[in-house]
């Protein structure tokens, strides 16, 4: 049991630190990202192409933290005079990109049978790790929430024109957003890929995408503790109802039904009542005068 | 400092959920079960998990092991590596089962071994055939033969059919390409060639885009792999552009047949065989008895085998998985299952199972021949 628990809390602080790199960018800077997973797949290939080619841990580490900035500027160049609706599809396309070239690149990436990685084989230190990436993560992401910087990416939120009637440009706010961001979710990738102990391109597919935005969206966006509260609830709703449905006599295929159907209605509740989130982003007064 | 704090508050709430005490003798023994009850591929996971309850229904009836019944606890693994990882960690951490039987590609297989072997527990693999599965010695035991052996079977019998040409049309994953791969080589090796190779990714609503390439090939045979409604799409596009060539599949039952007049006498392909006779025969009629479903697929027959192949080595080893992991290779010298005589090499791989060769007739697939 207690392996358990520390597994799934090892599990919850992995999706805690995607949760935060999304939110500081939809959820501070307004920037719909549907390709989120591509960070992570970056830094979980980096983690996996190191291991197979015999360095060290370090090495994949830092080669996920490289690539996923300079991937993200990539990513986003063709944004620049795009509105930030097409944000969403340039992203979902790279994320898809991503996941093909890597099924098609045996020779590098094992293709579709992934790659073996070394594992953490003390489950305290996988946690460990995962909560020191989480509390690293925490810390820089709340700083940005209440620093001048974050302020301004608020701005580009609720007003991009404004913004630049400031005198700021916008691009480079989010440009810059986007590498901070891409690198907390490379080094929840490099994290994950140690947990795990394998890489498959099956493992970064949109569906995971889009449990990283429930977690933001059920969680409060712009609120960085809500959003790992909503990573949590999303992570333990999954393993918590493993548990129920083992009490239930019941055919096993129509338990597991059940269970997601179950799930998603917790989540559609949540959406109807509780639309700004568990921990909804609080209000922010600024007395310029005073300030 | 060891960091227990946190997991041990974590603990108090898991605990109320599933508490165990120890074990005594007349307790169930536990086994997992992993399979993607939702997801995708759901049909033929959901009856290998039906062909385990079926034996541990049997082995109970005959008084369990030792006098201990079979308890079985089935996880969902969604077909996402992930929740398979969620499942086997809940398996083999809270509920303690030695030894877990599991339906899924290599992409979930692969990491539940690798969680498996660390912790020194059994996984039986009914699905994936992927030739990396070996590197897991005493840890994972195939009932599912790799595909090259069923693949090689196939590509010869393309070759004996008369084809001179053959395309290649298969999912574009470990399974897929592993068909390919050696179907093509046996084909080839009797003097047949490959005149087109298309791999195509999963998931996708139409596949004309993919196969429009065979209406220039203009290939003799057609081979395949795969299974659900990507199957079904891929033969009804394949139907549209008006390509006539005959189909050769590995594990055909698990395809998804678009239109079964089109089709009649156009696919053929080779199963693992011997299903008709025996145990297969016995198994095929208590499945539709409790389940009324006579639609069976082949991992009816392996999940039955492999609680089978478990009971027996639990029964000459014991229950705890090191003495599994030493019983197995014993128990299947003498073994003759749902699926034939099970033979292993030396990592527990399965090799030379019972071929079945098949063709689609009036709705329905007929064993034409059974090679032993």
């Amino acid at each position: 049991m207690l392996d358990f628990a520390i597994y799934s809390i090892t599990i919850i602080a992995v999706w805690s630190v995607l949760a935060l790199s999304l939110n500081i960018q939809f959820g501070m800077t307004g920037l719909v990202n549907f390709g989120q997973i591509l960070p992570f797949a970056l830094g979980s290939y980096a983690a996996g192409i190191s291991a197979s080619l015999g360095y060290p841990w370090w090495i994949g580490a830092l080669a996920g933290l490289i690539a996923a900035p300079l991937i993200a500027l990539l990513v986003i160049m063709p944004a620049q005079r795009l509105a930030q609706d097409y944000w969403a599809l340039i992203t979902l396309g790279a994320a898809e990109i991503f996941r093909l070239t890597v099924l098609n690149a045996p020779a590098l990436t094992g293709g579709a049978d992934g790659l073996v990685v070394p594992r953490f084989i003390d489950p305290t230190l996988a946690m460990s790790v995962a909560l020191a990436v989480l509390a690293v993560t925490f810390l820089l992401a709340q700083r940005i929430s209440s620093s001048p910087y974050g302020r301004m990416l608020r701005v580009l939120r609720e007003d991009e024109i404004l913004a630049s009637t400031l005198g700021r440009s916008p691009i480079r706010y989010q440009a810059s957003v986007s590498v901070i961001a891409w690198m907390m979710a490379a080094a929840a990738g490099v994290t994950y890929a140690h947990i795990t102990g394998y890489v498959a391109p099956s493992s970064f597919t949109v569906t995971e995408t889009f449990i990283i935005w429930t977690a933001v969206i059920l969680g409060g966006p712009g609120r960085n503790i809500g959003v790992i509260f909503g990573a949590a609830i999303i992570q333990l709703l999954g393993v918590s109802s493993r548990f129920v449905a083992q009490w239930i006599d019941l055919p096993p295929d129509l338990i597991a039904n059940l269970r997601l159907a179950s799930f998603g209605l917790v989540l559609v509740l949540m959406f109807l009542y509780r639309p700004q989130g568990l921990i909804p982003e609080a209000k922010q007064v600024h007395d310029a005068e005073r300030n | 400092m060891k960091m227990t704090g946190l997991p041990l508050a974590f603990c108090s709430v898991l605990a109320v959920l599933g508490l165990q005490g120890p074990a005594r003798a007349a307790d169930p023994i536990q086994i997992g079960v992993i399979a993607n009850l939702t997801g995708q591929d759901v049909k033929t996971s959901v009856q290998m998990s039906r062909g385990v309850e079926l034996a541990a229904d049997d082995i109970n009836a005959a008084g369990g092991i030792d006098g201990r019944p079979i308890k079985l606890i089935v996880e969902d693994s969604e077909y996402r590596a992930q929740e398979a990882l969620n499942a086997a960690t809940k398996l083999y951490n809270v509920d303690k089962v030695e030894a877990a039987i599991m339906f899924g590609g290599s992409s979930l297989m692969i990491p539940v071994a690798e969680l498996a072997r660390d912790k020194g527990k059994i996984l039986i693999n009914t699905s994936s055939s992927s030739p990396k599965l070996g590197n897991y010695p005493g840890t994972l035991f195939s009932i599912l033969p790799l595909d090259d052996i069923l693949s090689k079977e196939l590509g010869n019998l393309i070759a004996d059919s008369g084809a001179k040409t053959a395309a290649v049309v298969v999912p574009n994953n470990a399974f897929g390409l592993g068909v390919a791969e050696a179907a093509a080589a046996a084909f080839e090796a009797k003097g047949g060639k490959i005149v087109e190779n298309i791999a195509y990714t999963e998931g996708q609503p139409d596949y004309r885009a993919d196969v429009q390439a065979l209406v220039k090939a203009k290939p003799d045979a057609i081979i395949t792999a795969g299974y659900g409604d990507d199957s079904r799409t891929v033969l009804r596009n394949v139907r549209e552009l008006g390509i006539n060539a005959t189909w050769f599949a590995a594990y055909p039952s698990i395809l998804e047949v678009d239109n079964k007049e089109w089709m009649n006498g156009r696919l053929l392909g080779v199963d693992n065989g011997g299903y008709s006779q025996g145990v297969g025969k016995a198994v095929q009629d208590k499945y539709a008895a409790k389940f009324g479903d006579k639609d069976i697929l082949a991992h009816v027959y392996y999940g039955y085998d492999a609680m089978m192949v478990l009971a027996e080595a639990m029964k000459k080893g014991g229950t705890d998985a090191a003495a599994i992991a030493k019983a197995m290779p014993e128990v299947v010298k003498t073994f003759d299952g749902a699926s034939g005589k099970i033979v292993w090499d030396d990592r527990g791989q399965r090799i030379d199972p019972p071929i079945d060769v098949l063709t689609y007739k009036d709705g329905k697939f007929e064993t034409t021949a059974t090679r032993n």
